[in-house]
């Protein structure tokens, strides 16, 4: 058997055999899918207390827009962005941004709205005094609303809620000031037919009627536009995404275990005895450490797809583009694997190696939007997270398995991770060729 | 056990001028270093904590790349052609180098395929280096699980899995029972006889005058006597043995 192949498979058999390690790879993720994905499967996952970047295109340019837009600026964690870059957002790129994440919801003041609804209101009050319905009346228009497909629950319908009630009020008051003019025009009119030649009492002036039902009568509406996705994301999809990443990433734990190991027992310097070189017994190392991540999220799916549905959550379904899983499922090990690298090499004990990999990858996951999404965190983490290899690992999943993403749509995301093996590994040789020249094996 | 093409058997080992300061440190690690050794001969490094031996090893083994000097390995330059020359050197580290949850035969297994050996010949030659070292009862028993001494003959049974002609013995029989110490002494007696030249290093002297042909010793880096064993102790008035002999050469101050 080849050098490269014999390496691969030893450490395949050190791992296999090393069962706190199993259990940290594979069953940790496995009981956070199960518990996660249970806890949170009624649970809204956004809440009204998080920060909301919301896109606002106001295609009306008058009053309405305005009004909108000064009230929902005033709610709290509600972040309106009306540019980008200096110039305005066109709808098609508002909903691009939205789908990608990278907003949570994006809102369309139509054009015309504040004319059309002042006119609906004086149909409407017209028809009201003569009890006869219009021919012509304009169709209602609406603000509308497109949600990221992973924001449901309580952001979705408390923004939909507070949106409509700020219509309610806008209503009220272009109904209050349509029907003043309407009764102001209305009362000089009416006793002025019947008080020409002869007055008249008070009881003889005939009362103006009005249909009471009116007011119910709606002058326009907020909708939430349907999502391009033909599915609604499940809290299943989005755990199996978030709790692989975090359990493929524990692989720095066994991998800068055994290179530490073999250090200290002396096995490095018999390896370095053999007629291979370092790199080939570091490639077997890597492909095996590779295919062990692969197992386990092969785990986590099948978890997600047998074992969730049979506690009554949906099946486990993982997006459309099998290559761009792949790609991604294998650059995330690629960049755990770099981690494990650099931990194995720049740790001096075991004891160093385990507990700064468990902090480390506990707090970039963190950071990275595996327990609380991104959007959901103070300005200043959010820009933290963007050099989390995690959250790169995260968005990378989430927008191949639930947003039904492509290769193209994570290439930002791949490159990162690439880029993040790529200087781990270096910066691991480095580290190695030191320890090497001072004789620290 | 010898490997089949040894391509130069004048000398197994010849290090000529090896010298090494590591960085950072203020004296060398060694300096002047030179020694060889032929075909069956058994060399032994002698010399007290910190003199330099494991440094001496490592260079000699290509472990360590030396500030200056030369190494050749059956003719071959260690530092120009290592993967050529690697091929006929064994190292039995101080530690115990294998990996402890595998078996004593799939160290050896897997040991042995790094110089490409597989198939029957692989099972052949395991089965063999285990009978050699007395594990052959134990071949599926878990490193971890073997005794000291158990462990130390797994230990010299990796090194000879590819037949080297020239083995390094960094304390081979450290923390050893007598039983299992007396049994590794015979087989490098034996591998000896069958042409296998050793580098061996020992703080037991006892030892050293039993199975070393020739002794080389060494303190604070470099050479200071070099001979057969008896010779260099009947060199030196007052001097009835080896452990006499090291003892007045590098003092009798503790080392750190």
């Amino acid at each position: 058997m080849p050098p490269l192949l014999s390496t691969l498979f030893k450490e395949l058999r050190l791992l296999y055999r090393d069962r706190s390690g199993l259990l940290v790879l594979f069953v940790m993720p496995a009981v956070l899918v199960v518990v996660v994905a249970l806890v949170q499967e009624n649970v809204l996952k956004a809440t009204g207390a998080a920060r909301m970047d919301i896109l606002f295109i106001d295609q009306d340019r008058q009053t309405f827009g305005r009004i909108i837009r000064e009230q929902l600026d005033g709610v709290e964690g509600v972040t309106l962005v009306t540019s980008l870059d200096g110039r305005a957002i066109d709808v098609d790129q508002a909903r691009r941004l939205v789908d990608g994440g990278r907003y949570q919801a994006c809102m369309v003041i139509p054009a015309g709205i504040t004319e059309t609804v002042r006119a609906r209101a004086t149909e409407q009050i017209s028809e009201a005094f003569s009890g006869k319905s219009a021919e012509n009346a304009p169709p209602l228009p609406h603000v509308s609303v497109y949600f990221d497909p992973l924001v449901q629950g309580a952001f979705r319908s408390s923004l939909l809620n507070a949106v409509k009630q700020m219509l309610l009020a806008l209503e009220m008051e272009i109904k209050a000031a349509a029907l003043a003019e309407a009764l102001s025009s209305r009362l000089q009119r009416t006793p002025g037919a019947y008080l020409g030649p002869m007055p008249l009492g008070p009881a003889d002036v005939p009362p103006v009627k009005m249909d009471p039902s009116w007011g119910a009568r709606r002058l326009m509406d907020v909708v939430a536009e349907k999502s391009r996705l033909q599915k609604l994301p499940t809290s299943v999809q989005q755990n199996v995404a978030a709790w692989s990443v975090f359990g493929i990433f524990f692989i720095v734990l066994p991998l800068g275990g055994a290179i530490i190991r073999e250090r200290r027992d002396g096995t490095l310097a018999r390896l370095r005895t053999l007629p291979v070189s370092y790199l080939t017994l570091l490639l077997g190392k890597l492909a095996a450490c590779v295919a062990v991540c692969w197992v386990q999220f092969l785990f986590i799916v099948l978890v997600g797809k047998i074992a969730l549905p049979l506690l009554g959550l949906p099946v486990l379904s993982l997006g459309s583009d099998s290559p761009a899983l792949f790609a991604t499922v294998t650059l995330i090990a690629l960049a755990a694997c770099g981690g494990g690298l650099v931990i194995g090499t720049f740790a001096r004990t075991l004891e160093q190696a385990t507990m700064f990999g468990a902090v480390a990858v506990v707090c970039a996951a963190a950071i990275g939007g595996i327990m609380v999404p991104v959007y959901a965190m103070p300005p200043a983490m959010q820009a933290i997270s963007q050099f989390s290899p995690l959250a790169w690992s995260l968005n990378a999943l989430v927008e191949i398995v639930v947003r039904e993403g492509s290769l193209g749509s994570v290439r930002h995301e791949l490159l990162c991770l690439a880029a993040f093996f790529a200087a781990a590994t270096t910066m691991a040789w480095a580290r190695f060729g030191r320890i090497d020249r001072r004789g620290e094996m | 056990m010898i490997h089949p093409e040894p391509p130069s058997l004048a000398d197994l080992l010849r290090a000529e001028g090896l010298a090494k300061t590591y960085p950072q440190a203020r004296t060398p690690a060694l300096s002047s270093f030179s020694l060889s050794v032929g075909p069956g001969e058994i060399v032994g490094l002698l010399g007290p904590n910190g003199a330099g031996k494991t440094t001496a090893i490592s260079l000699l083994a290509g472990l360590l790349a030396p500030d200056s000097g030369s190494v050749h390995i059956c003719g071959t330059d260690l530092f120009k052609h290592p993967r050529k020359a690697r091929k006929w050197i064994g190292l039995v580290p101080q530690r115990i180098a294998l990996y402890p949850s595998l078996t004593a035969a799939e160290n050896l297994s897997y040991f042995g395929s790094m110089y490409r050996i597989s198939g029957r010949e692989l099972k052949a030659r395991v089965n063999a280096c285990l009978e050699t070292v007395g594990l052959a009862h134990s071949a599926h028993g878990r490193i971890d699980a073997f005794s000291g001494g158990m462990q130390r003959r797994a230990n010299l049974a990796v090194a000879l899995m590819h037949r080297p002609r020239l083995l390094f013995l960094d304390e081979p029989t450290a923390g050893v029972d007598p039983q299992s110490r007396n049994m590794i002494l015979d087989r490098l007696a034996e591998l000896s006889r069958s042409g296998v030249g050793m580098l061996y290093t020992t703080h037991y002297i006892e030892e050293a005058e039993k199975i070393c042909s020739r002794i080389a010793v060494i303190d604070e880096g470099r050479t200071i006597a070099q001979g057969a064993p008896l010779e260099l102790a009947h060199a030196h008035p007052g001097c009835s043995d080896l452990g006499q002999l090291f003892l007045q050469l590098t003092g009798k101050a503790l080392r750190d």
